[in-house]
């Protein structure tokens, strides 16, 4: 919109600037203004557009709407998606992704920050981007106590400041035994969180002191109270004084009573296992939505028949009408988006509904409703192209926006074209007239095109050592 | 504890005072067999054997006998342990090889052994020694007899112990697979078969096949009792199967075959339809009995009854069926004429666990608990003589 | 559960519960996908006794009094087959007591009981191939199963289907080296590295060379059971089927083969990419162990081998035969999910849906009676709620000889 209001000349020399510096190798301001044309737009939070159009400017969304009535800035860089499908970026509520050893030894260590641990040159970033996944929020492991701060991330950047896009969103907690039994695992929490009241009662009580002392002239006037809250009990202070989000993990339903009273004092998102069938009444109870683990789906034996049953804990929550988030696995299918939303498709979930709990609910849950999880103006520009309708397999994620920037393009996928150049090398020795079937097929075959440029840790080629070279193992 | 070190000696002496002496036994329930119960029952007991029951009681030889008035008590059989190492795993199952048809569980038998010397105190007379289901053919099992005087052994070499289930699958030395163990057992009998192989090993085998002996297979799982099952159809055999945990699926294949089943034992946990499985496998009229360990078996037969088996077949389960089923009916299992004088005198009726064992006679001599109250009060016991 | 369904579904499962296998029931509406051959869409199939009566259009025939049931929107293809089926994963599925067991038979170490019988048939496979496992090298005799029938003998399609070879390190695993102390064990007495493995299994085949040859001449003595296996191999009635992963284990497959003059078919042959060449001339049908186990993050694959995506795609368009299994991987998915893999990794989804069906059933020479919805073939069949390789397609009534063995709950 800015760029309309622009006069032409200044807008030329603007322009000229901008090629200038792209050259110079800054693609950031090349795609300050960029307008994705797209066959299909799934906006999420309205109705589906088709032959549509994104405006992004400066990181966010200012417009979107049929081709036919956005006029698209001349300046802008275009994308050409037509025949594609044009959506949100997925959020990830809840991952471990990312992180070498994500479950700290020791308990309870409130203070620690997954932000030492993310490694930007993660290859579960680079699927990330492949599967079109725009936000994690990356949170300690589930086998803790007290662990720590999450953050939000972006799955791009050398560095994990240039990744980050929230840092401090809450506090790690769990109630999956590590090591001991379910009751001890409840009583050490229920004492760590008694201990930091003890704690913070004791403090209140010394500078109430300090004060008094003060007021009857014991302390000198000048004399100021300087302590400071325990840095290493500063996460779990917040936690009890409800000024941070507790994140805890309750891995099946006979858990579900305790958590039930931790959130009643305390300002809590739960994120729960699978095993739930026989406690969605308690979750229920809860009245907020919760987050799953990306194993939705899971198999319980009748002792008696021997029969097993199948059962979608999306489903059994979608039923009792409580909302939820999905998240993604680390590898095996569930990592795939397509997968986890297919899963709850077939038993009996509503699509829109399986959309929205990868993209609008984790969105709100993470606090950051306004920015990500739809298309919509004004949210940050983070949208992807996929070859087909994203509940499809055959469907291949083709480009990642984030904030208005290219991060990802299936072209330019090394280890895609790595899995994928066997068939470079065939299609060179010789064109077979079965060739032509196959290359009808959209979508099947990544596009081939020279290298991409060193981006940091990611562009390594794959048999480097990230376990996909031979002999590796 | 002064009468129970006096107790043997006791006993020898009138062993030797009384081996000529008859006794009659007479109580208000006397069960012969399932299906022959006598109320206020008697059976003449000469030389260790029953003589005469009930009316055929000679009057003379009535009038001569010691009388053991059980009262108000139930005189059972004593109850038969169907194949059994009586905790002896070390002396029975053959380590080193896996194929051993023509040992002799006999030669292990120590008729001191303490297990042994504890089976009447859950009502059991008799056991079949076997070897252990940890070898694919472990040899012959024994009938033996706790007693006063050290056990015995009722009868040698009595059936061919086989075993297709896990612990017969020893993961150091071949076969460690069920498919290796059936080939093992199906080229056996097949040599046994043809009949240019010769060996101790064949022999076994051979006159097994031939009906002189019974062939019990230890098999737990559906597949191992299949394979078990297929062995017997192949090479024409009655096949007992011992220990049977998930037996209920194989039904109708235990009833076209004929295969009588030994119920590894039952308890409250297991599986409604192993539960269920004795009296399913009563209305089919496939034979069956249970192993364990003597208490376990009791309660098995007990829980057996409680998910619907009759009475009579949890008794016959716990005596008539396994004699019958190893060839033994002769001898044990019953209080017929011309069995062994084993039987077991109880408050109350056996399956229900509230019942008190009282005393155990083996081969006429007792065993175990207390003379029953009336005669052995020194004032009646006379007049019993003198009748 | 049931509440959720629609209506067809239910109307559906009511059918399914009637007695299938004497009255005629027709499906009518459904999109077929036969196998081997077009989809029809608006499509008729016709059961009764446990065959398919008449397969096509809307207009086809079926007798009056029969059973309709209405498969709007649904699709219905063969039951799936399983070329390299896990059953269970029971220790018996391997006998270490020797290398080289060719005449054991897996059939007789089958639990028919197993839940993995149940867990496939739920997912639409309706006949199995189950080899011996993979620690020996020579590990014996497959066979082909339904996977249900009343009787579980009656669930056999063909026995001795296969002999399992397998190449690799695995035969190898948990085998020692003997430094002092007891031999007894006997893992000491078995191959520790792959020229041990290769040499177990020429010998085994020169033994049973020797003895073909020895019988041309002289009047045949009786062959130890495991030569004379090895013999009906040589003479090319029953079925090898060697397990190599790396390119290097292929290559000595094929080698192996040419040898001895048997042919070969290859499982869970994942450096099949690097020697297509190799195999269009050896005329080798391959098995693709579970297509989805090429993660994109990249993994080496067993063995030392690196599989791609690629595979199923430069094999189809060499023209080399392949199938896709599940049964040599241990975090394989349901086998239509497999197939839907190698749909999203390049082949067209009639060819990745061939893979699990008329291919299977043509290699394991069971074609006459399964693999395809044609007149008289056996009624196994599966009934999904929207195409079977769209990730949420479920099979909502798998039918085995015309019994309904699956009816969504």
């Amino acid at each position: 919109m800015n760029a309309m209001s622009l006069s032409a000349p200044l807008l030329r020399s603007i322009l000229r600037c901008a090629v200038a510096a792209a050259i110079a190798a800054s693609p950031v301001f090349a795609q300050d203004l960029l307008a994705v044309k797209a066959g299909r737009i799934l906006t999420v939070s309205g109705p589906v557009v088709e032959d549509g159009v994104v405006l992004i400017q400066n990181g966010r969304i200012t417009k979107i709407g049929k081709q036919a009535e956005v006029e698209i800035p001349w300046a802008a860089k275009v994308i050409d998606a037509t025949g594609k499908t044009v959506m949100p970026t997925w959020v990830v509520a809840h991952s471990q992704g990312g992180m070498r050893n994500f479950n700290e030894n020791m308990q309870n260590v409130p203070w620690l920050t997954v932000g030492d641990a993310v490694d930007p040159a993660s290859p579960y970033f680079e699927d990330c981007l492949r599967n079109g996944v725009g936000a994690i929020h990356v949170m300690p492991g589930n086998q803790t106590l007290l662990a720590g701060q999450g953050m939000v991330v972006r799955p791009f950047g050398r560095t994990v400041e240039d990744m980050t896009i929230a840092a401090n969103t809450g506090i790690k907690m769990s109630l999956a035994a590590g090591g001991s039994g379910r009751l001890q695992q409840i009583r050490k929490l229920r004492r760590a969180i008694a201990d930091v009241r003890e704690y913070l009662a004791d403090f209140d009580r010394r500078k109430a002191e300090f004060d008094k002392e003060k007021a009857a002239g014991a302390i000198p006037a000048d004399k100021k109270w300087t302590e400071e809250v325990d840095r290493t009990k500063k996460g779990a202070v917040d936690l009890v004084q409800k000024k941070a989000k507790g994140w805890l993990y309750v891995p099946s339903f006979a858990e579900l009573d305790e958590a039930l009273r931790l959130a009643q004092d305390l300002d809590l998102q739960v994120v729960l296992g699978n095993n739930i069938d026989e406690g969605v009444g308690l979750v229920k109870k809860l009245g907020k939505p919760v987050v799953l683990d990306d194993a939705i789906e899971y198999f319980e034996t009748d002792e008696e028949t021997q029969k097993e049953k199948r059962f979608c804990s999306a489903k059994l929550l979608a039923d009792a009408g409580v909302p939820f988030a999905l998240t993604l696995g680390q590898g095996g299918p569930t990592a795939y988006p397509w997968w986890q939303l297919g899963t709850c498709v077939r038993h009996g979930i509503a699509r829109d509904k399986a959309i929205e709990a990868l993209t609008m609910v984790p969105a709100q849950l993470i606090g950051m409703g306004d920015q990500l999880g739809s298309l919509s103006e004004g949210k940050l520009g983070n949208l992807q192209i996929l070859t087909g309708d994203p509940l499809q397999a055959t469907s291949w994620v083709e480009t990642v926006v984030l904030e208005g920037q290219v991060v990802y393009e299936r072209s330019k996928d090394p280890r895609l074209q790595y899995l994928f150049e066997a068939e470079k090398a065939k299609a060179s020795k010789a064109a077979g007239p079965e060739k032509k079937e196959t290359e009808k097929k959209d979508g099947a075959e990544p596009a081939k095109a020279e290298p991409a440029k060193a981006e940091g840790g990611k562009q390594d080629a794959p048999k480097s050592g990230n376990g996909n070279g031979r002999g590796v193992r | 504890m002064l009468r129970c070190t006096l107790l043997p000696t006791a006993l020898v002496g009138l062993a030797a005072t009384l081996s000529a002496q008859d006794l009659l036994v007479r109580a208000k329930t006397v069960v012969i067999a399932p299906d022959a119960v006598l109320a206020d029952g008697r059976f003449l007991v000469r030389a260790g054997k029953v003589a005469y029951v009930g009316q055929d009681v000679p009057a003379d030889a009535a009038a001569k006998a010691t009388a053991i008035d059980c009262g108000d008590a139930l005189v059972v059989p004593g109850f038969v342990l169907p194949p059994t190492t009586l905790g002896r795993d070390r002396d029975l199952a053959e380590a080193a090889l896996p194929f051993t048809p023509d040992l002799r569980a006999v030669e292990a038998f120590d008729p001191w052994h303490e297990e042994l010397a504890k089976l009447p105190h859950g009502g059991f007379t008799s056991a079949i020694l076997s070897p252990s289901p940890r070898n694919i053919a472990g040899g012959l099992g024994a009938l033996v007899k706790p007693g006063a005087g050290g056990g015995s052994v009722a009868a040698p070499d009595l059936h061919l112990a086989l075993s297709l289930n896990a612990a017969a699958r020893n993961p150091e030395r071949p076969p460690t697979s069920l498919m290796g163990a059936v080939d093992l057992l199906r080229s056996a009998f097949a040599q046994a078969k043809s009949s240019a192989a010769a060996g101790p090993d064949v022999a076994v085998l051979r006159s097994a096949l031939q009906g002189n002996r019974k062939i019990a297979i230890a098999a737990d799982t559906l597949s191992e009792i299949q394979q078990a099952l297929d062995l017997a159809r192949d090479f024409g055999f009655d096949a007992v199967i011992v220990g049977a945990r998930d037996a209920d699926k194989a039904l109708d294949r235990l009833v076209a075959q004929r295969a009588a089943v030994v119920i590894g034992g039952l308890a409250p946990e297991m599986r409604l339809a192993q539960l269920q499985f004795p009296a399913r496998l009563a209305e089919a009229g496939v034979p069956f009995c249970f192993t364990g360990r003597p208490d376990q078996a009791r309660l098995s037969a007990a829980l057996a009854v409680r998910h619907g088996l009759d009475r009579k077949s949890a008794w016959a389960a716990l005596s008539r069926a396994p004699a019958q089923m190893f060839g033994v009916a002769g001898q044990v299992g019953a209080l017929r004429q011309g069995c062994a004088a084993d039987f077991a005198v109880w408050s109350g009726d056996p399956l229900d666990l509230g019942s008190a064992l009282r005393a155990v006679y083996v081969d006429g001599a007792r065993v175990h608990g207390e003379l029953p109250s009336a005669a052995a009060n020194p004032a009646s016991s006379p007049a019993a003589g003198v009748r | 559960m049931i509440r959720s369904l629609p209506l067809g579904a239910i109307a559906l499962a009511l059918a399914a519960l009637l007695p299938a296998q004497d009255g005629v029931t027709v499906y009518r509406n459904a999109r077929i996908l036969p196998g081997g051959a077009p989809a029809i869409d608006n499509g008729v199939l016709v059961v009764g006794g446990g065959k398919i009566l008449a397969i096509g259009g809307a207009d086809t025939k079926a007798p009056n009094g029969a059973a309709v049931v209405d498969c709007a929107g649904k699709t219905i293809t063969p039951g799936l087959i399983d070329a390299s089926f896990r059953a269970g994963n029971t220790p018996d599925m391997n006998e270490n007591g020797d290398e080289v067991t060719p005449h054991l038979r897996v059939l007789d170490s089958l639990e028919p009981a197993d839940p993995s019988f149940v867990r496939a048939r739920s997912a639409g496979v309706t006949a199995v191939h189950v080899m011996p496992g993979a620690r020996s090298v020579i590990g014996g005799l497959g066979v082909v199963l339904k996977t249900h029938a009343k009787d579980p003998q009656a669930m056999v399609v063909k026995h001795d289907a296969s002999l399992r070879i397998v190449m690799g390190a695995e035969p190898s695993m948990g085998n020692r080296a003997i430094r002092g102390g007891s031999v007894d064990s006997i893992y000491y007495r078995r191959p520790t590295t792959r020229m041990g493995v290769v040499w177990a299994a020429r010998k085994a085949f020169y033994d049973a060379k020797e003895a073909l040859e020895k019988s041309a001449d002289a009047p045949p003595a009786t062959p130890s059971p495991g030569v004379e296996v090895l013999t009906r191999v040589l003479r090319g009635q029953v079925t090898a089927v060697t397990t190599a992963r790396s390119e290097q284990d292929l290559r000595t497959a094929l080698r192996l083969a040419a040898e001895f003059g048997y042919r070969t078919v290859l499982d869970d042959a994942q450096d099949a990419h690097m020697l297509v060449d190799e195999l269009k001339a050896a005329q080798t049908t391959v098995m693709l162990g579970a297509p989805s186990a090429t993660a994109i993050a990249g993994s080496a694959g067993a063995d030392g081998a690196d599989p791609r995506s690629v595979t199923a795609r430069l094999l189809a368009d060499a023209g080399v035969p392949f199938v896709i299994t599940t049964g040599s991987n241990a975090a394989s998915l349901d086998l239509v999910r497999e197939a839907m893999f190698a749909a999203r990794n390049g082949i067209s989804s009639a060819r990745a849906l061939d893979a699990v069906t008329i291919e299977p059933a043509r290699l394991l020479g069971i074609d006459q009676r399964t693999g395809s919805l044609q007149k008289g073939k056996d009624a196994d069949f599966v009934v999904w709620s929207t195409d079977p390789l769209d990730p949420a397609a479920a099979a909502e009534s798998v039918f085995v000889d015309g019994i309904a063995v699956q009816v969504l709950r």
